[in-house]
């Protein structure tokens, strides 16, 4: 009896601390709820806003926009095309560049190189991949584009001017910018990312799964070509579209080195132009409310689109080797 | 059974591995050349930046701010400009990060459809051209003001910095064994101690990793604030006007016909390469020790 | 079997091996007769998988690991250097822990391997492929899905699957580190019962954490620990009859 009434008070004073633990324990959840709730809204209107500001470009033009092949302020007409057509044949460029170095980069890394020779490249790599885009750019500017113009087109020129099909790649005066140059940029760039992400993926094979390869007598590349490239398949593949993602929406690498022409054309050494570059060039000097400044925002729109195809492409084929 | 041991050819080379062994010398020549082509490249790079921004380092150009062709100006405004809006960035990006780091690892099952959208989106956040957020933010900040701002520059930037972060955070907490959540709350710890103060203190070495990361991409990003702190050609510390940065201001330099100018960017371009390197270089260590 | 003096298939003479600065097998010299199964047992860390990855140099993977002394195998030291691994290994097959099928299809599992050494036409092929799936006892199970994957077999019908690889390219040595360690009691009897079949025709060196399987499956028995071969001797005597005294606590279970 005596004990009952003591035990009372203590009884709820747990109780109550109980409920103020949980009250904290839901204000803990809902502020990280809320953080992530924030991450959802600046995405959703990042796609919003730029759909609504290319209102005005896709009213006038019609979704025929991403296909016309103009791009006149003088004339105030716009077409996404020339852009496009720079992005998309630049970023093929510097993706089919760029795979083999990463590949064979990374072979050489976890198959062949000593350990403290492969941790010092690994690290070279890396540190390349760090390397900000805008550097890139000076360097291509600097290096590539006088190179180019002074060796490869000429080379090409004396060689191939009168080969069909190829005289149609080359032609142009050689200043040393344009597609390829921009694509060589770009695979530079987006190779030791790619490097990065392939070697995760070949370590990441079972160390006993290589081993039973050698074990039967099989060599480095006989390992690497029929058990680790089957078994990392989708990773690799998942590497090479995320560097594209990257090499697609690419603006100050690019922006130096590829001569900022809109026009369209079959030739990889006349300049051109890339939707990013464009965006960056040309929206400084398009005014507040301009059919132009419409136009670079459904430009922008159109690139936003191309970036998250190749992500949930990425994520995609990532998720089919889980 | 036939005694098939009889067949075996002994030690005599057969023709087969001939030609295997041949391919593998090849592909391992390829390999070497191609990492050699990446070692090359940064090489290069880095022998360009040293060869012509060693030059334009002086005490003028870090101490002075930025001038006219011809009339001995430096940098030190832009550099100025970029500390304070990394700085910023980071000061927004790192809670907001944090956070949904934390509500994704800790409550964001695989069966909650809310965390797998979060997750998502901050994986396109992370691979969404830079060019873009800068249009984003030139759209919410910049236009209904009528003024370009350091801010909005700021908020450029910690929108490139906040997936990073979400990433590495959720990652590193993942990472914490469940014992150790078990033990704090055996202990009467409640949930969200346990995360803060076990959890998160465990996974701290990985969560600043990311942190220096984000960091490091962001500190050398040029075209998201191209529309949004605009640039500055004098002293600015006022976050409601345009602020000088380093990349921007390499970006227009570079193109300059000015000798003095293009020397100045290269100093610039130096400086920065120098700088994302060294914080690389710092996250490198700090992750082998942690 | 015949009662002659057995053939010696792998000799092993003052053998040290060294992971790093770390002396890990101390002067061991062993013989492992033709066509007779040698089990190897011992504490975890007392080397014997360290000797088995040596028969087929798989250390040389790893550089920092280094082996002196001799194995002689078909009249060659094989630890010279100037081998030809490649051969050495298809000579001397190796099983491992876990089954490790390759991501492929169960045909191409083993013809991987016979490819690597032979060039047979498709007929030819499909023979061995045949042939070795029936050995191991697997052809009546994948006849119909031949082009399957080889992940979707169970765990013990994949390490069947790995020994039929590994006897596909026509080794003489079969090396067998804990192969049934990750399989159910069913699926080991079966290896078990297939060890017996196999030895008829190769040799083979298992080593197992398993004193049962040591007893049902070898002729030979060696104990190591400590990095060093304490005993060897045939399978009947080294359980009943130890002649060391550690062979003894560790059989009884009184360590490891």
């Amino acid at each position: 009896m005596t004990l009952a009434p003591a035990r009372q008070p203590e009884k709820v004073s747990v109780s109550e601390h109980t409920e103020k633990r949980s009250n904290a324990d839901t204000a803990f959840q809902a502020v990280v709820g809320g953080c992530s709730l924030l991450v959802l809204i600046v995405l959703g209107g990042l796609v919003v806003l730029m759909g609504v500001g290319g209102q005005d470009a896709f009213k006038t033009f019609g979704l025929g926009f991403a296909f016309r092949d103009v791009w006149n302020p003088v004339s105030n007409e716009y077409g996404a095309w020339a852009p496009l057509f720079g992005t998309i044949i630049s970023t093929l460029i510097g993706v089919l560049i760029a795979t083999p170095l990463a590949f064979g980069t990374a072979f050489w890394l976890t198959a062949i190189a000593p350990p403290k020779i492969s941790a010092i490249v690994g690290t070279a790599v890396q540190l390349l991949a760090a390397v900000p885009s805008i550097i890139f750019g000076m360097w291509g500017f600097f290096t590539i584009v006088p190179f180019m113009a002074r060796h490869v087109q000429p080379f090409m020129m004396h060689h191939f001017r009168h080969v069909p099909g190829i005289n149609m790649l080359i032609h142009g005066a050689p200043f040393g910018t344009g597609l390829m140059t921009a694509g060589l940029v770009l695979a530079m760039m987006i190779a030791p990312f790619m490097t990065a992400v392939m070697r995760d993926v070949f370590s990441a094979m079972p160390g006993m799964l290589r081993e039973s390869a050698y074990g039967l007598g099989a060599t480095r590349w006989d390992v690497m070509w029929k058990v680790v490239v089957p078994w990392s398949r989708s990773g690799m593949i998942g590497a090479i579209v995320l560097g594209m993602g990257r090499a697609l929406g690419e603006t100050m690498a690019v922006t130096f080195v590829i001569g900022n022409v809109t026009a369209v054309g079959w030739s990889l050494f006349a300049p051109r132009s890339t939707v990013a570059s464009l965006i960056a060039l040309q929206f400084p000097e398009s005014p507040a409310g301009s059919l132009r400044l419409s136009s670079l925002l459904a430009l922008g729109f159109i690139l936003m689109l191309l970036s998250f195809a190749s992500l949930s492409l990425a994520r995609m084929l990532r998720g089919d080797s889980k | 059974m036939s005694n098939m041991t009889t067949l075996s050819p002994g030690w005599a080379p057969n023709p087969c591995g001939a030609r295997r062994r041949r391919k593998d010398r090849v592909a391992t020549i390829l390999g070497m050349i191609a990492a050699g082509i990446l070692v090359l490249v940064l090489t290069s790079i880095l022998w360009t930046l040293l060869a012509r921004g060693i030059v334009g380092l002086s005490a003028g150009a870090l101490f002075k701010p930025m001038g006219p062709p011809g009339s001995g100006g430096g940098l030190a405004n832009a550099i100025l400009g970029s500390v304070i809006q990394t700085a910023m960035a980071l000061a927004m990006a790192t809670p907001l990060g944090l956070g949904c780091g934390i509500y994704l690892s800790e409550y964001g099952s695989k069966q909650n459809r809310f965390a797998s959208c979060v997750r998502f989106v901050s994986d396109v956040l992370m691979s969404v051209p830079s060019i873009l957020v800068g249009l984003f933010v030139y759209q919410v900040l910049v236009a209904p003001f009528g003024h370009f701002s350091a801010f909005a520059g700021s908020v450029a930037l910690a929108i490139l910095a906040v997936p990073i972060i979400v990433r590495t955070t959720e990652d590193m907490l993942r990472l914490v064994p469940v014992s150790m959540r078990e033990a704090g709350a055996a202990l009467g710890a409640t949930r969200w101690r346990v995360t803060l103060f076990l959890c998160l203190r465990s996974a701290k070495t990985g969560v600043l990793t990311g942190i220096l990361l984000a960091l490091a991409r962001v500190s050398g990003e040029t075209a998201p604030l191209l529309f949004t702190s605009l640039g500055n050609q004098n002293w600015s510390f006022s976050l409601n006007h345009p602020m000088a940065s380093l990349p921007v201001t390499i970006y227009q330099y570079a193109g300059a016909s000015y000798d003095d100018w293009v020397q100045l960017a290269w100093a610039g371009a130096l400086l920065v390469t120098l700088g994302v390197l060294a914080i690389n270089i710092a996250v490198r260590f700090s992750a082998r020790r942690g | 079997m015949n009662e002659t003096k057995p053939q010696v298939a792998l000799a092993v003479r003052n053998l040290n091996f060294y992971y790093g600065q770390n002396h890990a097998l101390h002067d061991i010299s062993i013989d492992f007769p033709a066509r007779k199964v040698t089990a190897m047992i011992g504490p975890s860390g007392c080397g014997k998988s360290t000797l088995l990855r040596i028969f087929n140099r798989m250390y040389d993977l790893y550089p920092g690991q280094r082996a002196t002394g001799e194995v002689i195998f078909d009249g060659r030291n094989i630890l010279e250097t100037g081998l030809d691994l490649n051969i050495l290994r298809a000579r001397i097959g190796m099983v491992f822990q876990k089954p490790t099928p390759f991501p492929m299809s169960i045909y191409d599992n083993i013809a991987f391997g016979v490819r690597l050494h032979e060039r047979l036409n498709k007929a030819d092929m499909d023979v061995r492929v045949q042939d070795v799936l029936t050995r191991v006892a697997l052809w009546n199970e994948v006849r119909d899905r031949l082009n399957a994957p080889a992940a979707g077999l169970s765990g013990g019908q994949q390490q069947r699957l790995c020994i039929a690889r590994s006897i596909a390219t026509r080794p003489e040595v079969l090396l067998l580190d804990e192969p049934t360690s990750a399989l159910d009691p069913i699926s080991t009897a079966r290896i078990e019962e297939l060890l017996d079949e196999l030895k008829e025709e190769f040799t083979i060196a298992i080593v197992t954490h398993n004193m049962q399987q040591a007893a049902r499956c070898a002729d030979q028995v060696a104990f190591f620990y400590m990095g060093r071969l304490i005993e060897v001797d045939a399978a009947d005597r080294i359980f009943t009859n130890p002649k060391q005294q550690q062979t003894q606590d560790y059989i009884t279970g009184r360590f490891g």
